[in-house]
């Protein structure tokens, strides 16, 4: 029997090619987009589950609000992990990671600087899965001036996975011993590193700060312990600790903190849910979001759903060169279900058929995908012992999904009526398929809608006014190894013809460093007024450099021999302080919190206010204090041969300090950078947008072709009548466009509903003009008509004679 | 073998019942040649459709081999038309993906015949019918002669008890036609009931019997 009917499903697919073809491209496409998706998925939900106490490790957040100012953590004060593990005994191991920017190391007697560098407590090993190659886990970062570093890191510099024992010179001062070497980090980890220094070698970590919040700290509990149980006592941990700690830097005890709107809380956050849940202030690298797998999850969904419709609708729409056969067989004494089971199987064939080509076509757009998502997704049927069910299960599953339908439907027909040639369902009363068609195009529309708002807010925030000129400015990175002599290069650079200007400082609105004071308006340091804000360190050139404005006021300037403790602040900072009339006003800044001891600012300007942070998060309170800080220097340059005044730049910076690495970026980079996930996904959410309109496209085409059949012989007689071709065309047109428009009615609010709420993560964002919903039915319509003139032009070309000789 | 009690068949135009068949009586034993005539729309293809469970009529009892037909489920229903019946069309209907073979074959599929059985009576039907030939040729590489045969060998295969042929040679010329009939009137005698619904009296003269519809009534039997 099956036999039979997968004979007779060949034999009917070869013989209307056409059709076979949309239909098995049309889900070849759906399939293949569906298991790009799903291996994204995947990739995404695998992250840290390579530790063996994945589901043990948390991380100890923070949320803090103090001085009008509220802080997401990442990071947990230095004691934090060894208390917890000393007060709770459910408490297995903890571990804590703290950044300190990267290391200098010698690789010969080259300078090299490395970035993916991090100090460790030693019980690193007891808490995440980092295999050894060589060396002892027990050990291996207790001494300071430890380093253990990563398989790929020890071929690179020793030639050898069997390091231990060697040393490396680090920032041309201190030698550290490799004590271990450990396989490299999966790409699936939310931190990837390749040295790891003892924590011991840091003193910061010995300081019992329980007000500085530094240290990424995990813990391990014990197997069978609650977190929410650990989590609950958390309150009374912060009394204990961190209540002194305030007392001693305030003056004041929890209890008026608390009164003040103050608040500190820490919490657990699982391991397995950082990668795609965490976008926190001090994480160890960028994670992902969680969004973007709903969003695609969904993508994926509609378009294997849209690439099922259009089986459905074609399957139906041929209904009437299969309701023959269908009729002879029950006449012939097959059941309902015989017929129902042939179509089915050959449903299941067509999409067994499509899964092939599918794989092909995913294999073909891996790299692209990768290359797009910044992914190493390998297509590999046989390492992956989930794939390949879980693909013959969504074959399954599609085939009977887009089989059902018509299988049900043709099945249904009574034999007499099609042996006598009576076919009810012509194609103009079918509403199902007519709403299957009104489902494919509100889905395109929406996409189409998607892409556009995407697209304009990665314009927006492309031209958006930032406060500062990016353009034209060359970032050296790292300009401390010059020391004194920094300053006497920021010299000699402005020289050089082609430089406009620089500016020497470590805190840069693209990237740089950060650091969060309190800043206090009245000399009792009364914490009510005080305003938690950015200080950065810039020297007068700074603002004229970076093109920032000034509302009112002056720059910092030699001549004012005071403006070493002049402060300039921006619109947010003078908005919090709500001065009428900033100028002058005095504000105090706490130089150490032990003594207490402020020095008293003077304003002297207002910045207009630069974004500093993404477009995410509204501009916060930020000050400028001048001083000397060798971090970076920016240069803007005015040139036609950037090139060439990159390798001046660089032989300058050669001769002062020989033998350092000279590293720069452009500004512009920097802060495309920082929006650089949005681009991806905007680049990824328009090939998919694509990849669904080219469906519904191919459903559209292969549907109009069988409503100008049906249509034969109307279109036959009305042109004989008199019709033009035109006349025939716009009639077929129209219904299809009608479908468009209801489409289009039921897409946009949807449309617009979820483009708002996607907008709602931008504090800057662009708005969904009226023009994006025009623009996105236009093209739908376009697309549309033009799919469907196709068929309906070759339809009303026919000559009536040959559509009406056989009735 | 047939027994037809007070049957008829309606459709609701406009509210108001339209009558195919009315109140239709009617006795047909086993090894009958019974032919059907009437002028177009006398309900003679929805008598023989009746016969043949294809359709269903609004009232009135049908008695096949003393088993109440209308008051059976679809299934059963099936059950004894795949045993017992065998159609003929006037289009021959044969399947165009199948093969002469294959469509001779289909209804023991349906029947669950084994695989070497079936085989085995296909290859008898296909002897007896002298079309070895062209067993693997498809419907649409014969003459409307050669489909009829495959049609008639395709209804016979199953070996039922009563063949219903509407119209068989209604699109055949005279030589065809006439052997399909001399077919027939072979096929009956070796015990097949056979109805036939037919224009031609010609035709009509190779039964035992005539049954003349006139809109939607038994006009008269001989």
């Amino acid at each position: 029997m099956l036999k039979n009917y997968l004979k007779i499903a060949l034999r009917n697919l070869w013989k209307s090619k056409g059709f076979s073809a949309i239909n098995i491209i049309g889900l070849a496409i759906g399939l293949a987009t569906c298991l790009l998706i799903m291996l994204f998925v995947l990739d995404e939900l695998s992250y840290d589950r390579y530790n063996k106490k994945a589901d043990r490790i948390y991380r100890v957040d923070g949320d803090i609000k103090f001085g009008g100012n509220h802080f997401i953590l990442a990071v947990a004060p230095d004691p934090m992990g060894a208390t917890l593990k000393k007060d709770y005994p459910q408490v297995e191991q903890y571990v804590r990671f703290r950044g300190q920017g990267g290391l200098l190391l010698k690789k010969g007697n080259e300078n090299v600087q490395e970035d993916k560098v991090i100090y460790a407590d030693s019980t690193l090993f007891d808490v995440f899965t980092l295999p050894m190659l060589d060396g002892d886990p027990q050990t291996a970062l207790q001494a300071p001036n430890s380093l253990v570093i990563t398989a790929t890191t020890a071929l690179k510099y020793f030639n050898t996975t069997q390091a231990v024992g060697r040393t490396m010179l680090v920032n041309n001062r201190d030698n550290y011993k490799i004590t271990a070497v450990i396989k490299d980090i999966p790409a699936q980890s939310h931190f990837n590193f390749d040295f790891f220094v003892s924590m011991a070698t840091l003193e910061e970590s010995r300081r019992n700060n329980w007000v500085s919040n530094n240290f990424n700290t995990y813990v391990v509990l014990k197997e069978g312990s609650d977190p929410k149980k650990l989590e609950a006592q958390f309150d009374a941990l912060i009394d204990k600790y961190v209540g002194p700690a305030v007392k001693q830097i305030m003056s004041i005890d929890m209890a008026e903190f608390k009164k003040a709107g103050n608040y500190e809380k820490q919490y657990l956050t699982p391991l397995t849910s950082i990668h795609l849940h965490s976008d926190k202030t001090g994480e160890l690298a960028p994670n992902s979001n969680i969004q973007y797998v709903y969003i695609f999850s969904a993508i994926a969904f509609f378009i294997l759903l849209i690439a099922c419709v259009n089986f459905m609708n074609l399957s139906t729409a041929r209904s009437a060169n299969r309701a023959r056969e269908v009729g002879v067989r029950k006449v012939l004494g097959s059941l309902k279900a015989n017929l129902v089971k042939q179509f089915l199987t050959e449903s299941i064939l067509i999409s067994c058929m499509a899964l092939v080509l599918a794989l092909g076509l995913t294999f073909i757009m891996l790299p692209t995908f990768n290359h797009l998502a910044a992914k190493e997704i390998k297509l590999d049927l046989l390492s992956n012992p989930w794939l390949l069910p879980a693909l013959l299960l969504m074959v399954l599953i599609t085939g009977l999904l887009a089989g059902s339908y018509p299988a049900f439907y043709l099945s249904s027909f009574k034999p007499i009526q099609v042996i006598k040639g009576k076919l009810a369902a012509g194609f103009k009363t079918s509403w199902l398929r007519s709403g299957l068609v009104v489902f494919q195009f509100a889905i395109s529309i929406i996409l189409i809608i998607a892409t556009i708002v995407i697209y304009k807010q990665l314009n927006f925030i492309q031209s958006h006014k930032t406060g500062f000129n990016r353009e034209q400015v060359l970032v050296i990175h790292s300009t401390s190894p010059l020391g004194s002599k920094a300053k006497t290069f920021r010299e000699e650079v402005v020289k050089i013809s082609g430089v406009e200007n620089a500016t020497m400082t470590g805190y840069l609105p693209t990237n740089g460093w950060r650091n969060d004071n309190p800043v206090f308006a009245d000399p009792t340091l009364d914490q009510k007024k005080a305003v938690s804000m950015q200080t950065w360190d810039v020297d007068e050139q700074y603002i004229s450099t970076l093109g920032m404005e000034l509302v009112t006021g002056r720059n910092f300037s030699k001549e004012f021999l005071t403006d070493s403790s002049a402060i300039i602040i921006n619109e947010a900072a003078a908005k919090m302080y709500g001065f009428t009339e900033p100028i002058g006003k005095n504000l105090y800044y706490l130089r150490d919190i032990n003594t207490r001891s402020a020095s008293v600012l003077h304003v002297i300007g207002i910045v207009k206010d630069f974004n500093f942070t993404s477009f995410r998060q509204q501009v916060t309170p930020l000050a400028l204090l001048m001083g000397e800080n060798a971090g970076n220097t920016a240069i803007r340059i005015n040139s036609k041969n950037i090139p060439h005044l990159v390798t001046q730049i660089e032989n300058l910076y050669n001769k002062m300090a020989p033998g350092e690495p000279f590293d720069y970026t452009f500004m512009d980079e920097d802060f495309n950078n920082l929006y650089r996930t949005e681009q991806r996904m905007g680049v990824i959410a328009i090939s998919f947008s694509a990849l669904a309109i080219l469906i519904a496209c191919l459903g559209l085409f292969g549907l109009a072709a069988y409503a100008a059949e049906q249509r034969t012989k109307e279109i036959g007689i009305r042109k004989v009548l008199g019709a033009t071709v035109s006349n025939i065309t716009a009639m077929l047109s129209k219904d299809f466009l009608k479908l468009v428009v209801v489409a289009a009615v039921i897409a946009f609010p949807l449309a617009w509903w979820f483009m708002h709420s996607w907008l709602q993560d931008f504090a800057y964002r662009t708005n969904i003009s009226w023009w994006v919903f025009i623009m996105a039915g236009v093209v739908a319509a376009f697309i549309a008509v033009f799919t469907v003139s196709f068929q309906t032009i070759r339809a009303a070309l026919m000559n009536p004679v040959k559509s009406l000789r056989n009735e | 073998m047939i027994e037809l009690k007070h049957i008829s068949k309606w459709y609701q135009v406009g509210g108001k019942p339209t009558f195919i068949l009315k109140d239709i009586n009617l006795t047909i034993k086993e090894g009958e040649f019974v032919s059907i005539m009437g002028p177009s729309g006398s309900g003679k293809s929805t008598l023989l459709h009746i016969l043949g469970m294809l359709d269903d009529a609004n009232e009135g009892e049908y008695h096949f081999m003393d088993q109440p037909v209308h008051s059976l489920k679809e299934k059963q229903r099936s059950q004894i038309y795949k045993q017992h019946v065998g159609f003929v069309f006037q289009a021959y209907h044969l399947i165009d993906e199948l093969t002469v073979y294959e469509n001779i074959e289909t209804p023991l599929i349906y029947q669950n015949i084994k695989t070497n059985e079936r085989k085995a009576m296909v290859a008898d039907m296909i002897d007896r019918f002298n079309i070895v030939g062209k067993k693997d040729l498809f419907p649409t590489q014969l003459s409307g002669g050669q489909q009829q045969l495959v049609g008639i060998a395709r209804a016979l295969i199953a070996k039922p008890k009563l063949l219903l042929a509407d119209e068989p040679t209604g699109n055949l010329n005279s030589k065809q036609g006439e052997e399909i009939m001399d077919l027939f009137k072979q096929l009956n005698k070796e015990g097949v009931t056979i109805i036939q619904v037919t224009h031609s009296e010609k035709n009509a003269g190779y039964g035992s019997h005539i049954i003349n519809l006139l809109d939607g009534r038994i006009e008269k039997t001989n």
